[in-house]
């Protein structure tokens, strides 16, 4: 064998053994949901399906994944809308300091989320609005909004201005030629971005888990808690229902809009 | 006309993140100054002592380079393991490579919490990792692999991978072959192009990873959460702490100010080299 088919051929076995070991908690807990046994133990002892039962009956994790479900949904049309109107503005219009405010846009990315839970928690206490759903939704906009600003900005980059002007000439108004020719030309991105809105803030626990309210959960804190209290396989099997949605929501957006573009 | 329509598009954004980010965490800055008495909570005044403690106690001393040294070393194993993979990805043909990368997407997408309970799984006392090790004879008793510092590398480099294949991927494909191809027809062994010429190109993306991957370990909070357990603290568990469980506010602010300033001060820096780095080129 020549030099360098021996190098591709390591190459490839690092390549796998390194996804081996990025899916290797995915499938410990997908095993570990199925074990007969009421403590979590992986290879599983005999096999069940009563655990994913014991979840679908227990009205706490029900009621997590619907009031996650509503918020995630709601800051994702938050997100949307202050979004995508700030990607084309800042795209195609001169906007004086347009770098501070892309700056901003984009700080919550970075920004520790611990900080942003934290620094809210002290805010509406003061305002005394503390533990409200209004709360809890501005928080997830402002955490979600980067990235529906860059998914967006990522496929208006590619839309042709001169597609809207053309629409302009030929008289339609400012808003008709936005909404009928460059927002379906930005669909892709604002797919992507409205995806990755509701994936954040469904799966965000370091900012909610300071904002919620005495009567609400959000899922992943309920697990993050739950955790904490001791680890038994009904968490694996919520674990593992997220790990089956999370896989066909993404074969799905690859196959719809070719997500791997927008990562 | 077209600058009003611009700013009108951009009200919503700006409002949210000015009411509900710039402020609140500008807000920070009085109430880390404020004293704090224990069982009486806030009191007016002004004090510094919440800062000074912060650099001189050993406590949140230990807590600091903890933190730090997690980052870097959580950096250089995504860096060393995530290149070569990286490199694969942005080279192959294969028309598998779209579903190969959304691989590399899908742990990250996948919920946070349910990454490190599978940690969790495997690195208990009786985990897998564990088994495995004394089935094939490399310790007598279950080594310890939560709560200490090899738990919270282990499931932090695995979480944040992702996050460093990716970038490598675009700073890798952004490489021209031909600059390549031009060394080994010089006679540059394939070491040789790959240290001088390959490596030294994908530097921009080696810096951006490494600068995100070093400032979302030391903001990660659930993961060394729950792979620390309540005592074996970093930066953002003890701010978690700060404020739920000992109501500390003030010392909470100063701890969560200091971590914004250290993740700041990382991304001007990086801008900086970035800059400089462009300008030669």
């Amino acid at each position: 064998m020549s030099a360098a088919r021996v190098r591709a051929w390591l190459l490839r076995a690092w390549v796998t053994l390194v996804f081996g070991f990025l899916l290797l908690p995915v499938v410990v807990v997908v095993l570990a949901s199925l074990s007969r046994t009421s403590y979590l133990t992986v290879p599983p002892q005999g096999l069940t399906l009563r655990w994913f039962a014991a979840v679908l009956q227990d009205a706490e994790y029900l009621r997590a994944i619907a009031f996650s479900v509503v918020l995630a949904v709601i800051a994702t049309l938050g997100s949307l809308v202050a979004g995508v109107g700030a990607s084309y503005a800042l795209l195609r219009h001169r906007v004086p300091g347009a770098s501070v405010v892309s700056a901003l846009l984009n700080a919550p990315l970075i920004f520790p989320g611990v900080v942003i839970g934290v620094a809210l928690l002290q805010f509406y206490a003061l305002l005394h609005v503390n533990g409200t759903f209004l709360g809890l939704a501005l928080a997830h906009m402002v955490i979600t909004v980067p990235y529906v600003v860059r998914a967006v900005t990522a496929s208006l980059q590619g839309v042709d201005a001169e597609i809207e002007n053309a629409a302009r000439v030929l008289g339609a108004s400012g808003p008709v030629a936005f909404f009928t020719i460059t927002l379906p030309l930005a669909r892709p991105g604002i797919v992507a971005g409205a995806l990755f809105s509701f994936i954040v803030s469904f799966d965000n626990v370091p900012v909610s888990i300071f904002l919620l309210g005495a009567s609400h959960m959000t899922l992943p804190v309920k697990i993050f808690t739950a955790i904490e209290y001791g680890v038994d396989p009904s968490i694996a099997a919520i674990s593992t229902m997220l790990i089956i949605v999370t896989g066909l929501g993404l074969a799905a957006a690859e196959r719809w809009i070719g997500f791997h573009r927008f990562v | 006309m077209t600058r009003g329509r611009a700013w009108l598009l951009l009200t919503p954004a700006l409002a949210l993140l000015v009411v509900a980010f710039l402020v609140p965490v500008g807000m920070m800055v009085p109430t880390s100054f404020r004293p704090y008495v224990p069982l009486v909570g806030i009191t007016g005044g002004f004090t510094a002592t919440h800062y000074v403690k912060l650099v001189t106690d050993l406590y949140y001393l230990e807590i600091i380079a903890r933190t730090l040294v997690l980052g870097l070393t959580v950096t250089l194993l995504t860096l060393v393991i995530g290149y070569p993979v990286a490199f694969f990805l942005a080279r192959t043909t294969s028309r598998w490579r779209p579903w190969l990368t959304i691989l590399v997407v899908f742990p990250l997408l996948l919920n946070l919490v349910v990454r490190t309970f599978g940690w969790i799984a495997l690195l208990a006392q009786n985990g897998l990792v564990n088994q495995a090790l004394q089935a094939l004879g490399l310790v007598e008793a279950p080594v310890k692999l939560l709560f200490n510092f090899a738990g919270l590398l282990i499931g932090l480099t695995h979480i944040f991978l992702p996050f460093m294949v990716l970038v490598l991927i675009g700073a890798i494909q952004a490489i021209p072959r031909d600059v390549e191809d031009a060394a080994r027809v010089l006679g540059a062994s394939w070491l040789a192009t790959f240290v001088r010429v390959t490596l030294p190109l994908s530097a921009p993306g080696i810096l951006s990873g490494g600068i995100l991957v070093f400032v979302l370990t030391i903001s990660a909070l659930v993961t060394p959460r729950l792979l620390g357990g309540p005592t074996y603290r970093v930066m953002s568990t003890l701010i978690f702490d700060e404020f739920l469980q000992r109501l500390n506010w003030p010392a909470g602010s100063a701890q969560a100010l200091l971590l914004t300033a250290l993740v700041l001060l990382l991304i001007l820096l990086s801008g900086r080299l970035a800059g400089r780095a462009g300008v030669q080129a």
